[in-house]
């Protein structure tokens, strides 16, 4: 007599398999639409809030988190606008969007530093903005307690941007005279008047960037140094090729032949192994457009057109 | 069937006789009124700051009106066991969601459609009163009827958001859904950035996880055409029709959730 | 002919605590049976389980284990509601409704309509003495009219079984006295009526049979009159002329004597005093004898005796 216990809570299974095969067919749903049209997304997002303050108002107390949330939205767009294709890729929105950032939370020390870091990259990577940067960084100097590493950062950006020496030496030593400043700013200040623009003290300016806790700034470090290396090759490199044109009266053909006739252990190639590039119409020698090295920063030493 | 017509004509009526429902949509009329005021402000962009104003009022107050109310309709209602009446009729659990469902979209359309009359009213004036100079620097024109498709696709991200509303309501207090309610509907329009992990980001798992959410996590984003509708610039059927289709079945998806959940819980 | 209500070892566990979650037994291995056409009062002090056994039944909570039926069919069977009615304890209906619209809409829901569902709303008012007021909406009523619109709409669809919980509470006495008549009434047209109360009074004045529950326990189920029959505390007399003798003689075997007036006395006898024989003494002195009666146990003292008896609820752990 006892009945089948449906007076017992009921199952659910049967409607968790229907949510799911649901879920499924929204899933397949937005794939097909992702593939066609969409509604315009704007280029640069739109900042509805351009003003500091007043977004800090809108906020209702929350800066802190509302800092993070546009810092995301800082790094999504200079990351998407660095891995982009086309041409044209405007980085305007970068500087304001830093700038809300650093008004809602004047102590997000990152966002300084990695900031200024975009702003200072040229075209095509970033905005080129090294103006911006020293803008960006100066608040911070004003508004996070004038931490040395702000004024390190301006004395790099005048140094390596700028290729403002003088400039850049006078930065490093304000810096060195803030609490918990590292010692070698000094000597780096001395460095930067005296050689400023010498491969061999901007190598210094990278080396001490690799002991940074800063996975970003150890990266860009390492690159620099790889280039910088890369260019120390190249001017080992130039001597041989003037050799040989010389005394050949004309470009080599290939590395093939000018390793074969200079007698070189090998085809040179740079530090990451991609051999350099080198235009025999034109006649210079540089990293491969395929390396992860190019461009090369600074000015390379151009060969002499061939006698003709 | 009848059950759920039932229960959503009640939960229609609730709704007439509620305060809320009329003074969002009293601001929302007086917004688009006032919002010629502004127009004139605006040397020369007048028509498209109406329009702009119209479309954002619908959208806020909307939202507004669906997360109130479909806030209220489970939570209040167990709260203050009215449920007991209810349930103990021959009506199902499944039914009542449904029920209640299909009552608040019904009071969002009706709410939607008054305010879309008044926004084209307005719109109406702006047409009578301006002069044929200006009306030929329009991109679009005054009572321009594509308008009513991103009015459709406002009601069916509301219908959406509703659904997300009537889901949490089913096992949390009106507060707590209130706040997961919108704190969804801004992950939802933020949604987008998701997709694009895979362009900032090069840890192949964070971008697996950060595509999965983005498909798992209502998408919102779409349904906001109002740019191209203001600016009189096409707007791709397909991408419309699947949109629709979108929102009918992802809200098929919180509804047979929130049956799920309604039908194991005790009443106490 | 199935029972109109039956469970068997219905138990119910309520987790308790958020930290580390305690079964709470509210309810344990309820077992009875209810037959077609009786009252029965589901008796019990407050905690006792009454209200529980009464959401199982109307499936708004799930048994932890054991099966409840109504009119042979599980209990929550969506068909069964066609021909079963509840009120709940203090309850509350839309209140932006009147009660012509809130019955209205329960009467659409049991699948009537147009004019069945303008008469019988009109009937039901009448029937539990709701006049003018039908037509104001209920956020101005008061408790008692509350819970008149509650059994209107347990009525509304002429149910087979009624369940009511507490119906008489936050009624005057004249509200209780309309509402044992209504369940007089249901039960003359047949219906089987299960209400939980800790009146014990109105459970003796209508109840056919009744259980008395404790700490989630039936700890006794029965006919009324089986149940307190054989109790019987003791002998009322009253007489009168009794002279001071006669009382002296009295006292020894009475456990009270009381003057009501000159010469007439109540007297109060234990249960085990041979009643006839003191009659006799009394005729023998010249004495008369107004009244005599046995006095039994109430439900209330065997209530009492009951609940104090049961053993403390256990835990539901195993």
């Amino acid at each position: 007599m006892s009945a089948t216990a449906t007076s017992a809570r009921p199952q659910s299974a049967p409607l968790i398999a229907l949510m799911a095969v649901l879920m499924a067919a929204s899933i397949g749903v937005q794939v097909v639409r992702d593939r066609g049209w969409q509604p315009y997304q704007p280029e640069n997002p739109t900042l509805w809030v351009e003003s500091g303050p007043l977004l800090q108002r809108l906020s209702l107390g929350l800066d802190s988190l509302v800092a993070d949330i546009y810092w995301i939205r800082s790094v999504v767009y200079y990351g998407g606008k660095r891995r982009a294709e086309g041409a044209n890729r405007s980085y305007e929105s970068l500087y304001p969007l830093l700038n809300l950032v650093t008004t809602l939370d004047p102590h997000f020390r990152i966002a300084y530093r990695f900031g200024s870091l975009f702003l200072t990259e040229p075209p095509p990577a970033g905005p080129g903005r090294p103006d911006q940067a020293v803008q960006l960084l100066t608040r911070g100097i004003e508004r996070d307690f004038g931490r040395w590493e702000y004024f390190y950062d301006i004395g790099f950006v005048y140094y390596w941007s700028l290729r403002d020496y003088p400039k850049a030496a006078e930065w490093f030593l304000k810096g060195a005279d803030r609490p918990w400043a590292a010692e070698w700013l000094r000597p780096l200040a001395a460095t930067a008047l005296a050689t400023g623009g010498e491969r061999a003290t901007s190598r210094r300016l990278w080396t001490e960037l690799l002991n940074s806790d800063m996975s970003f700034m150890k990266s860009q470090a390492e690159l620099r140094l790889m280039q910088l290396d890369a260019m120390d090759a190249i001017a080992e490199l130039t001597p041989v090729l003037q050799r040989f044109i010389d005394r050949e009266r004309r470009f080599p053909r290939s590395w093939q032949e000018l390793a074969d006739v200079e007698r070189l252990p090998k085809v040179p190639t740079d530090p990451t192994g991609i051999p350099f590039y080198f235009d025999s119409k034109v006649g210079y020698i540089d990293v491969s457009p395929k390396s992860s090295l190019w461009p090369l920063p600074l000015n390379v030493r151009q060969l002499p057109p061939p006698p003709s | 069937m009848r059950a759920i017509f039932l229960v959503a004509g009640a939960v229609f009526r609730e709704s007439v006789r509620d305060r809320v429902p009329y003074s969002m949509m009293v601001f929302a009329i007086l917004l688009m009124a006032a919002s010629y005021l502004i127009s004139q402000l605006t040397a020369g962009q007048d028509m498209k700051i109406v329009k702009d104003l119209g479309l954002a009022a619908l959208s806020i107050f909307g939202l507004l009106i669906a997360v109130f109310l479909g806030i209220g309709l489970v939570s209040k209602e167990v709260e203050r066991k009215s449920i007991f009446g209810l349930l103990t009729k021959p009506v199902s659990r499944a039914q009542f969601i449904l029920g209640k469902y299909a009552g608040l979209v019904g009071t969002l359309i009706i709410n939607l459609g008054v305010m879309t009359v008044a926004y084209y009213a307005v719109l109406g004036y702006m047409l009578y009163v301006s002069s044929p100079v200006a009306r030929a620097a329009w991109p679009a024109p005054a009572l321009d009827p594509r308008l009513l498709i991103a009015v459709a696709l406002i009601v069916a991200e509301l219908a959406l958001v509703t659904a997300i509303a009537l889901f949490f309501s089913t096992f949390s207090s009106p507060l707590l859904s209130t706040l997961l309610t919108l704190g969804f509907w801004v992950a939802g329009h933020f949604n987008a950035d998701l997709r694009n992990f895979g362009t900032v980001v090069d840890s192949a798992p964070v971008v697996t996880v950060a595509r999965a959410l983005y498909y798992v996590i209502p998408n919102l984003a779409p349904f906001d055409v109002k740019a191209e509708v203001v600016h009189g610039l096409p707007v791709g059927a397909d991408h419309v029709l699947l949109t629709l289709l979108y929102a009918v079945v992802y809200s098929s998806v919180l509804l047979t959730a929130a049956i799920t959940i309604f039908r194991r819980r005790d009443f106490k | 002919m199935p029972a109109a209500i039956e469970t068997e070892g219905l138990t119910k566990d309520f987790q308790v605590g958020f930290w580390r979650p305690r079964p709470y037994r509210a309810l344990d291995a309820l077992t009875l049976s209810v037959e077609p056409g009786e009252v029965f009062g589901f008796l019990g002090p407050n905690g006792a389980g009454k209200s529980t056994t009464l959401k199982l039944l109307m499936q708004l909570i799930y048994p932890t284990s054991g099966v409840a039926r109504i009119l042979g069919k599980p209990a929550g069977d969506v068909t069964v509601r066609q021909r079963i009615s509840f009120l709940a304890e203090n309850p509350y209906f839309y209140d932006y409704l009147t009660a012509e619209e809130v019955l209205a809409y329960f009467a659409k829901l049991f699948g009537y309509s147009g004019a069945e569902v303008t008469s019988r709303v009109a009937r039901v008012l009448d029937e539990v003495g709701i006049g003018a007021e039908r037509r104001l909406r209920l956020r101005g009523y008061s408790k008692g009219m509350l819970q008149r619109v509650g059994l209107a709409q347990a009525l509304i669809n002429d149910p087979e079984v009624v369940f009511l919980d507490e119906p008489m509470s936050g009624l005057d006495p004249i509200g209780r006295r309309q509402v044992r008549d209504l369940i007089l009434r249901l039960k003359q047209k047949g219906c089987t009526v299960f209400f939980s109360s800790h009146i014990l009074s109105d459970a003796e004045a209508l109840c056919s049979r009744v259980a008395i529950m404790a700490q989630g326990r039936l700890v006794s189920c029965g006919a009324l009159h089986e149940m307190v029959a054989f109790e019987l505390k003791g002998w009322e007399l009253v007489a009168a002329g009794v002279n001071d003798a006669l009382r002296v003689s009295l006292q020894g075997r009475a456990r009270s004597i009381t003057a009501l007036a000159e010469g007439r006395y109540v007297i109060d006898l234990p249960a085990d005093a041979a009643p006839e024989r003191i009659l006799v003494d009394l005729v023998g002195a010249g004495a008369q004898v107004i009244s005599l009666h046995p006095v039994r146990e109430t439900l209330e003292d065997f209530f009492i005796r009951q609940v104090k008896a049961a053993s403390p609820r256990q835990t539901g752990m195993a």
